[in-house]
């Protein structure tokens, strides 16, 4: 978690990543122009947010077969830079709907889906918020980890596939023809993919130290931090 | 002085000319390389501003609340 | 999982809703007034309002009916069952009951829907079957949400707002399931739909079948 390496990593992939989704070139196509270079920045977070989840799921088994209420900390942070990365997901695809669709939101299943997932996941904030006491909110949350993590799958991938939509791949649509790469996006795309992820996982790295620290005081001096309620 | 004047204006003539060339281009597709001022690209910068907005958002957070720790440590 | 604790518990529970026929009270009224109000001022709806209706009264007839489940015995008799009751054999009995309770009050809805809103269905039994499929749908998710909320806040809101965003789908794929009986129109993916929304089912029972244990224990 404190090594660099992978970080260094993340900002030259995202330098590649920027630069050249700005000026390499890309398929002419109509009506997206050169907004398909969003494919770059907008689809990787929902990529983050899936991986970010699928982390955090992982800390929620672990931590209800050990009980170490530090795996339950690595689980709830991992789900709140997830939720950062479905909120900038969501209103990047929303300015790139309102500018080629026509309108932000279209009612799209693939964006009511997004919608519904970002919603079990701040059901899950409002369930930790509402218990006080550790021991049992970290098993209750890593319940309902667990549970949203194997629905939200089947809600994003099957339901979009099985109606008309907007969304390039699904359906007829503007936009793409087929879903196959051209090869000259591959080149950047999944770099792109792997930077934007691991900026996610850097940033979860960060919460979690923080929380870390403040757990450590919470146990060493629990007078001062009377007033921090998310510990 | 007027040397000068003349030549920009040549150069200036000879650019506007340009447009002549993209006969070339066939059905027309706009892209930036053809004109910068195509609305389009802006919507690539809007999203890049976007996500750099959050993560900025994120970072001032993070900020804030390890400086109130550090202040608590100092007390 | 053994047979006599789970029939005792379900007929435990659906003895004392029986008894006291809160979930059948509460049913009336909703659609009572729902179906009431809509006929005084809109007259019979055609058939995607009707629809859309249904299962609108159906979420919260199930909201209704499910929420007491689990959040109406207390902390002292949940710690009483632990010592006599696996935890497998009560969430089953817990889920059984709910299905045959929302079964019939969706029964009751579809009567009291046809009473004074009419019935604008070209085919009347597979619209029964698909507002059962519903009913299993609808009380299998509330069931286990109901065993989070309890162990958590004893709090009905809170199964509600866990609930919306996992229910809302299932809604969506049963609404458009009901088309089919509503028009006669072909619909290619029909199956599939129905068969998805099965398997989502058997995934919320076989998680609830797994992670009740967790919750379970104090």
């Amino acid at each position: 978690m404190r090594q660099s390496w992978w970080k260094v990593l993340c900002v030259l992939l995202l330098m590649y990543a920027v630069a050249g989704g700005i000026l390499l070139p890309v398929p002419r196509l109509d009506i997206v122009n050169e907004t398909i270079r969003n494919l770059y920045f907008h689809v990787p977070m929902w990529f983050g947010m899936i991986l970010l989840f699928l982390i955090s799921c992982v800390y929620a088994v672990r931590f209800l077969s050990s009980g170490n209420l530090k795996h339950d900390l690595y689980a709830s942070e991992f789900i709140n830079v997830g939720l950062l990365f479905s909120i900038l997901g969501m209103v990047t695809g929303m300015e790139w709907a309102q500018f080629t669709w026509g309108s932000a939101w279209s009612n799209d299943p693939k964006q009511l889906g997004t919608a519904m997932a970002m919603l079990i996941y701040f059901a899950y904030l409002v369930l930790r918020g509402g218990i006080k006491d550790e021991e049992k909110r970290a098993r209750i949350s890593a319940v309902y980890n667990i549970f949203a993590f194997a629905m939200m799958i089947p809600l994003i991938w099957v339901l979009p596939r099985m109606v008309d939509s907007l969304h390039p791949g699904n359906g007829g649509n503007p936009g793409f023809g087929a879903y196959d790469l051209d090869s000259s996006m591959r080149l950047v795309f999944y770099p792109a993919v792997i930077g934007w992820f691991l900026l996610g996982l850097w940033m979860t790295t960060l919460r979690i130290r923080l929380r870390i620290i403040q757990f450590d005081e919470y146990n060493d001096y629990p007078d001062r931090l009377k007033n921090e309620t998310n510990v | 002085m007027r040397q000068m004047y003349k030549r920009t204006y040549l150069t200036a003539l000879l650019l506007m000319t340009f447009p002549l060339f993209l006969r070339a281009q066939g059905q027309g597709t706009e892209m930036a390389d053809l004109m910068r001022s195509n609305g389009k690209i802006y919507v690539v910068v809007l999203v890049l501003a976007t996500i750099f907005a959050g993560i900025i958002a994120f970072l001032v957070h993070l900020d804030c609340a390890i400086k109130k720790i550090e202040r608590n440590k100092k007390s | 999982m053994s047979l006599i604790p789970l029939l005792t518990l379900v007929r435990k529970d659906l003895l004392l809703e029986w008894r006291q026929k809160h979930t059948l009270f509460g049913v009336l009224l909703y659609v009572g007034a729902t179906v009431f109000v809509v006929y005084i001022m809109n007259g019979q709806p055609e058939a995607k309002v009707w629809n859309a209706l249904f299962w609108v009264i159906q979420l919260f007839v199930a909201v209704n009916a499910v929420a007491k489940s689990f959040l109406q015995e207390s902390q002292e008799r949940t710690r009483y069952y632990f010592t006599l009751v696996s935890p497998v054999n009560f969430l089953a009995a817990k889920m059984i009951y709910s299905i045959v309770l929302l079964l019939l009050m969706s029964m009751v809805s579809l009567f009291l829907f046809s009473l004074l809103l009419g019935m604008p269905l070209e085919q009347t039994g597979l619209f029964v079957l698909i507002a059962s499929l519903g009913s299993l749908s609808l009380s299998v998710v509330f069931t286990f949400l109901s065993a989070i909320a309890a162990r958590a806040q004893q709090n009905a809101a809170l199964m509600a707002v866990l609930g919306f965003p996992l229910v809302t789908p299932m809604l969506m794929m049963l609404g458009n399931l009901s088309q089919k009986a509503i028009s006669p129109v072909y619909q290619p993916g029909w199956w599939g739909v129905a068969g998805t929304l099965l398997l989502l089912d058997g995934l919320v029972i076989l998680l609830g079948i797994i992670l009740f244990p967790f919750l379970w224990k104090e």
